[in-house]
């Protein structure tokens, strides 16, 4: 085919032509991990639909046999109405744009399909929540009004269209601009059967690190959704548990996504992310990347893969940068039993804030006479301006790192978290709850690295990957042959530079 | 409240201030929150003498308070948010401006993703997977961020050519972004993100003057 490349172990080309996700699918066939059957619309194809407009000639010919295919492995019909097959189409390029792409799920689900998939699974609103976010997701992603034809095929080629379509979106255009990223690559377009997260109760949904990203130790970290798809957990709109709840509620998906994390860290040599949705207990893995981590994470990372004789110490100061080495000493909240975190959110500004909670901007001012403030939000606008001058740390409950609390927060260098969904406010009392606890004055400390709000005054640290950076600084110097007192930075740079002439060994 | 006017009667002279000048300090602070009379100066543009009497008189009224300070701020008591919603309602609908705001209001939550994402891109670089402060040491980095924002700019402009063609008022906004732009170009980086006249505060303020005198809720 010309446009069109079947997802196995055997898919050859490079990111350049499938986007990277594909490689990443591809890598979990290979490993013989579960990942959906599917196939993966070319960036050529995508360059040709941004040149001329349309699709280009035989993609429609070309995505009827490959869907075709995928009836036949998965013993579907696609829009038929008995045994529906529903479809993803998601976005994936050579370079990596968050956030930026269209995702669409549940394509397919035609009335007659949505009609089958209920007297198939019996359970007509789980059917029709399903046909609803099909609805949603593809009006959200296509600009023109039209309604959502009643077609699978239509809706499985306007879906392509509205993922490559988002590649010029201007978010995209304006990110690839700032990070002098060029216009011309396009994404491919990966087309694959749904798994159901909100197929039951035994399904879910979730994103997995091997490793903690926040202090590098070695036990799986994330968020698991029962019950729900994956755009929720992305999104944050619905209220997401950690990982670790996955081991209780389903132990067999549980085991099973922690040899899958292990074998992928086998193959990178490295900490990895994986995207993962199980349907009526069976764990399929849908994206995964290595795991990118920094700062003190990195340092831990690296020197504990020299520990289990993944990598050498050579390799381990490679994958230390000089920026990860500025990270170390960031102050964060020490990983502890004993700390009551209250809600985790996405930490907006680096730093620790310790202080009494107010929920207004009126009450921080007032507080903060007499004692430092956690100013805790639903999300901020200009009104509340002067209270996160006055406050020391910041909190909401909504939005992502580009939102108003997080640009104002960095702007003052505050520490700040947000998107803690797990607040709950009370707009009649404009009092907040979490964990069961009422917040007003209470004393929280707040990481703006992890994204934790805390109860009280737990355990601060600045030296987080202190032992681990000690080691790797020795190997350093033992590289580098210069023991003298230097800062860090410099003991580092200068293995660096004895490691540069050696090449990637 | 130190100088309680001598006369209510006094509230809205016509030969000495703008007729509509107490409706525009009431609403500056509906859209910034607390603020000086300097700052409210450079949002509505009035005097800062007429802005005080102004002020003034709307604190006789019970629509605004005063907190001491250095400088002294000015804030919406609670009756003040409901007069304001009343009055800014009542001069959209005289203007026949609703559908015309409520079409340029959907304009701008477009663009309004954008203008996040290029703060954040100003404020935080990605390097080696991670994500570090811009400590705008890279000009060629900094220039290509400030290029996006003059482009956001003119398509930001003609959303606002279309608002203070509603309503005049509006007209504030074009003028401020306008100036934060040239400052931050000029080399006051503060003016992208940071300072109280930035093109995200500002950006900010006209987001919620658009839910404030739409009646909508965020």
């Amino acid at each position: 085919m010309r446009w069109i490349r079947a997802l196995s172990a055997e898919t050859g080309e490079g990111a350049d032509t499938l986007g990277g996700k594909a490689l990443g699918l591809a890598l979990l066939h290979r490993l013989g991990l579960r990942t959906p059957a599917g196939f993966v619309v070319t960036t050529d194809a995508c360059r040709a639909f941004l040149r001329d407009g349309r699709l280009p000639d035989g993609l429609h010919d070309e995505l009827a046999a490959a869907v075709a295919g995928l009836e036949r492995a998965t013993g579907r019909a696609f829009g038929g109405p008995r045994q529906p097959l529903a479809v993803s189409v998601r976005s994936g390029a050579s370079v990596s744009m968050p956030g930026m792409m269209s995702t669409i799920l549940n394509l397919g689900l035609t009335t007659g399909a949505t009609a089958g998939l209920a007297a198939e699974t019996g359970d007509p609103a789980f059917a029709e929540d399903s046909r609803q976010r099909l609805l949603s997701s593809l009006a959200a992603a296509t600009t023109d009004d039209g309604s959502v034809p009643d077609d699978a095929n239509r809706q499985l080629e306007l879906a392509i269209e509205a993922v490559f379509s988002s590649w010029d979106a201007p978010r995209a255009r304006a990110y690839r601009a700032v990070h002098d990223l060029p216009h011309d690559l396009g994404t491919a377009a990966i087309v694959q059967p749904m798994v159901f997260g909100n197929r039951d109760d035994h399904s879910g949904t979730g994103v997995a690190f091997s490793r903690d990203p926040n202090t590098g130790e070695n036990a799986p970290y994330g968020e698991v959704l029962f019950g729900h798809q994956g755009e929720d957990v992305v999104s944050g709109a619905s209220m997401t548990r950690p990982l670790c709840a996955l081991a209780h509620r389903e132990p067999v998906v549980w085991t099973e996504l922690r040899d899958a994390l292990s074998r992928i860290e086998g193959h990178y040599r490295d900490a990895c992310y994986v995207e993962f949705t199980y349907q009526s207990g069976e764990l399929w893995l849908l994206q995964v990347r290595p795991g990118r981590f920094v700062g003190a994470a990195a340092v831990r990372l690296a020197t504990e893969l020299v520990d289990e004789r993944a990598i050498g110490r050579d390799e381990a100061l490679r994958r230390v940068s000089a920026e990860h080495l500025k990270h170390v000493r960031t102050p964060r909240i020490a990983s502890s039993e004993e700390t009551r975190v209250l809600a985790r959110g996405v930490g907006a500004c680096p730093g620790v804030a310790v202080g009494r909670v107010a929920t207004t901007p009126e009450r921080a001012v007032r507080m903060a006479r007499d004692t430092p403030v956690v100013l805790v939000r639903p999300e901020t606008s200009p009104h509340d301006m002067h209270g996160l001058v006055a406050a020391a740390g910041i909190v909401t409950a909504r939005g992502g790192p580009a939102s108003h609390a997080a640009v104002v927060a960095r702007a003052m260098g505050k520490p700040a978290v947000v998107g803690a969904a797990e607040l709950a406010f009370d707009s009649d009392t404009g009092t907040v709850t979490a964990d069961g606890l009422s917040l007003d004055d209470a004393l929280v400390t707040i990481d703006g690295t992890s994204g934790e709000v805390a109860l009280g005054r737990p355990r601060v640290v600045a030296d987080q990957a202190g032992g681990h950076l000690h080691r790797l600084l020795v190997w350093a110097d033992d590289i580098s042959g210069d023991h003298s007192e230097r800062s860090d930075s410099q003991r580092l740079a200068a293995a660096h530079a004895a490691l540069a002439p050696r090449g990637d060994t | 409240m130190n100088n309680p006017p001598e006369e209510e009667a006094n509230m809205y002279t016509p030969e000495t201030r703008t007729p509509d000048a107490a409706l525009l300090a009431l609403h500056a602070l509906r859209c910034v929150g607390a603020a000086s009379t300097a700052r409210l100066h450079g949002v509505t543009g009035l005097d800062e003498s007429d802005l005080a009497s102004e002020l003034i008189d709307l604190g006789a009224a019970g629509l605004v308070t005063r907190f001491p300070g250095e400088p002294p701020c000015w804030a919406l008591t609670d009756a003040g948010r409901v007069a304001d919603a009343e009055r800014i309602a009542h001069e959209l609908d005289s203007a026949g401006a609703r559908g015309a705001v409520e079409a340029a209001f959907g304009r701008f939550l477009v663009l309004n993703p954008e203008l996040l994402d290029l703060c954040r891109a100003w404020q935080l670089r990605d390097v080696d997977g991670g994500v570090s402060a811009n400590d705008h040491r890279d000009p060629a980095y900094d220039a290509r961020v400030l290029d996006r924002f003059a482009d956001l700019d003119r398509r930001a402009a003609s959303v606002c050519t279309e608002l203070s063609a509603a309503l005049p008022r509006f007209g504030r906004y074009r003028l401020r972004l306008a100036d934060a732009l040239d400052r931050a170009a000029a080399g006051e980086l503060e003016y992208v993100t940071d300072d109280l006249a930035s093109y995200h505060t500002v950006w900010a303020e006209l987001h919620e003057d658009l839910l404030a005198t739409l009646g909508k809720q965020r």
